[in-house]
């Protein structure tokens, strides 16, 4: 057992440093044009200089996703539990808001840009968009989680509605709720980074788009690798917060 | 009348639907809006009409439209192929699984949409950077799904057919196909949503062809009833796609 895991964490470092060697090799050979593509070297030791010089808009963009975040799943939460409430109303608006998840919202940038302008808002308002979907679709898969039965036993046992809630209905729905919460999260940042790639004055995304319209490689790369890195890193935390909450499962 | 309502939820559906489109075309009509920023859903509907005839101030309407199905097309098929071949990989082999899984995590984990710069300067503005960038965002789902159903299978069902003396491969085919086909065939489903979400954000940042360049070229000529149009009828290419599927989902998962 002890082994085997070491083999595949061997095999993992193996097939990073191939890669990394390999895209070197490109950049140096001259398989891929230097103005497309920076080698790894190059683009780690512009890291430094690129993370400090873009600090400010990696707080702008932090608030801007966390703003957008928030207020996209506490609608998520709010409009879902209303609906849940009752099974017709359920069955009215459920065909909705799945379909919602699905359709490409991206087409609406351009009337985003006409409704909310360049600044903050349209960055906020579309990441919360994207966010919400997703949140709403499992508040309400989550109400599947609740027995009807351990209700019925809850008020058996003399519970109060209160008691109920907090004991019985949000424990039981909390895996599915937070589950909903990394795919709004990650919904949520794709949004963000949308409006900042395509419209916006500020914000990481647009400085990956300065940096890829102007060529400048090295620094684009550093400052993609520094985006993926913070947005894996809350991406991250969220998958182990669901793994969290959902361990009375397994 | 009420028990109508009552007993078919679609209807109050469809009427709370119809209801918005009349309260909106009533606000455009009769209270001052900019007709730049919000078009009446009557000329959005005539406009999507025209478009439709090749009638209107848009230019080459079909053409485009068939080069963003093509896309969404050849986007597909390599997500399908590529995703199921990777979600077998997976399910095969444990050191595999423990080997790449936690890369993939990570993969997953970047929105992908930080990507697209780097992949058009390595592939180019054109039809490429769109159908990986779909690709990119649709298989990973696939290859979940495909992982997950194959190793979730009881492995009572295969102690069964092993010891009725089915083969490995009449195993893999008439027992691991069968029960892990509504994980599988999901994610083959959420994949198509996805890569039709890619291809078409693909497009509208940064516009060269498809329907995404016609809903650029309406924007930045303040057309707004043809944007909305354009709007309306790419959204409902995405609900056929994924009605179809879910239609095909229906008739071979029971």
């Amino acid at each position: 057992m002890r082994r085997e895991h070491q083999l595949s964490l061997l095999i993992r470092a193996a097939t990073i440093v191939l890669l990394l060697v390999l895209w070197e090799l490109a950049v140096r050979l001259g398989w891929i044009d230097k103005l497309f593509l920076a080698g790894p070297i190059e683009a780690a030791l512009r890291l430094g200089p690129v993370a400090s010089k873009v600090a400010p808009d990696i707080i702008a963009t932090l608030v801007e996703f966390g703003s957008a975040f928030c207020i996209g799943v506490a609608l998520a939460v709010t409009l879902g539990f209303a609906i849940n409430q009752s099974p017709y109303v359920t069955a009215v608006f459920k065909p909705l808001l799945v379909l919602g998840v699905t359709v490409p919202k991206v087409t609406l940038l351009p009337l985003f840009l006409l409704w909310f302008g360049i600044d903050k808002t349209p960055i906020i308002v579309f990441g919360a968009l994207s966010g919400f979907f997703p949140m709403v679709v499992n508040v309400m898969a989550a109400s599947n989680e609740v027995k009807p039965n351990q209700l019925l036993l809850a008020r058996a046992m003399g519970y109060g509605r209160l008691d109920i809630l907090r004991k019985v209905t949000f424990p039981a729905m909390l895996p599915v709720l937070s589950s909903g919460m990394f795919y709004a999260c990650n919904a949520a940042m794709m949004g963000v980074f949308i409006v900042e790639l395509g419209i916006a004055r500020q914000g990481l995304g647009v400085v990956v788009h300065g940096y890829a319209v102007t060529f400048r490689t090295p620094d684009l790369y550093a400052a993609v690798f520094l985006t993926a890195s913070i947005t894996v890193a809350i991406n991250m935390a969220l998958w182990y917060l669901a793994r969290y909450f959902g361990r009375w499962r397994r | 009348m009420i028990e109508t309502f009552k007993t078919r939820p679609a209807l109050l559906r469809w009427t709370l639907l119809l209801a918005t489109l009349v309260v909106w075309e009533a606000i455009t009509r009769f209270a001052s809006f900019n007709p730049i920023i919000v078009a009446p859903p009557s000329a959005v509907f005539q406009q999507a009409f025209l478009i439709a005839l090749g009638d209107s101030t848009i230019p080459q309407f079909y053409a485009n439209s068939a080069i963003t199905i093509g896309e969404v097309v050849a986007s597909y098929l390599i997500t399908v192929v590529l995703g199921i071949l990777i979600g077998l990989a997976f399910a095969s082999s444990k050191l595999v699984c423990d080997a790449f899984e936690p890369l993939l995590l990570v993969l997953y984990a970047i929105p992908k949409i930080i990507l697209y710069p780097l992949l058009i300067l390595t592939l180019g503005i054109g039809v490429l950077p769109n159908i990986a960038f779909g690709v990119l965002l649709g298989v990973f789902v696939v290859i979940f799904n495909t992982s997950a159903g194959l190793r979730q299978i009881e492995p009572n069902y295969v102690r069964l057919a092993h010891s009725l003396g089915y083969g490995r491969r009449a195993i893999f085919f008439k027992v691991v196909i069968p029960a892990a086909a509504p994980t599988i065939v999901a994610g083959l489903r959420l994949g198509f949503g996805y890569t039709v979400i890619g291809v078409i954000t693909a497009e509208l940042l940064v516009v060269s062809v498809g329907l995404g360049s016609l809903i650029d070229y309406a924007t930045v000529n303040y057309q707004t009833a043809q944007l909305y149009a354009l709007v309306l009828i790419t959204l409902a290419i995405g609900v056929a796609g994924n009605s179809l599927f879910s239609a095909l989902e229906r008739r071979w998962v029971k």
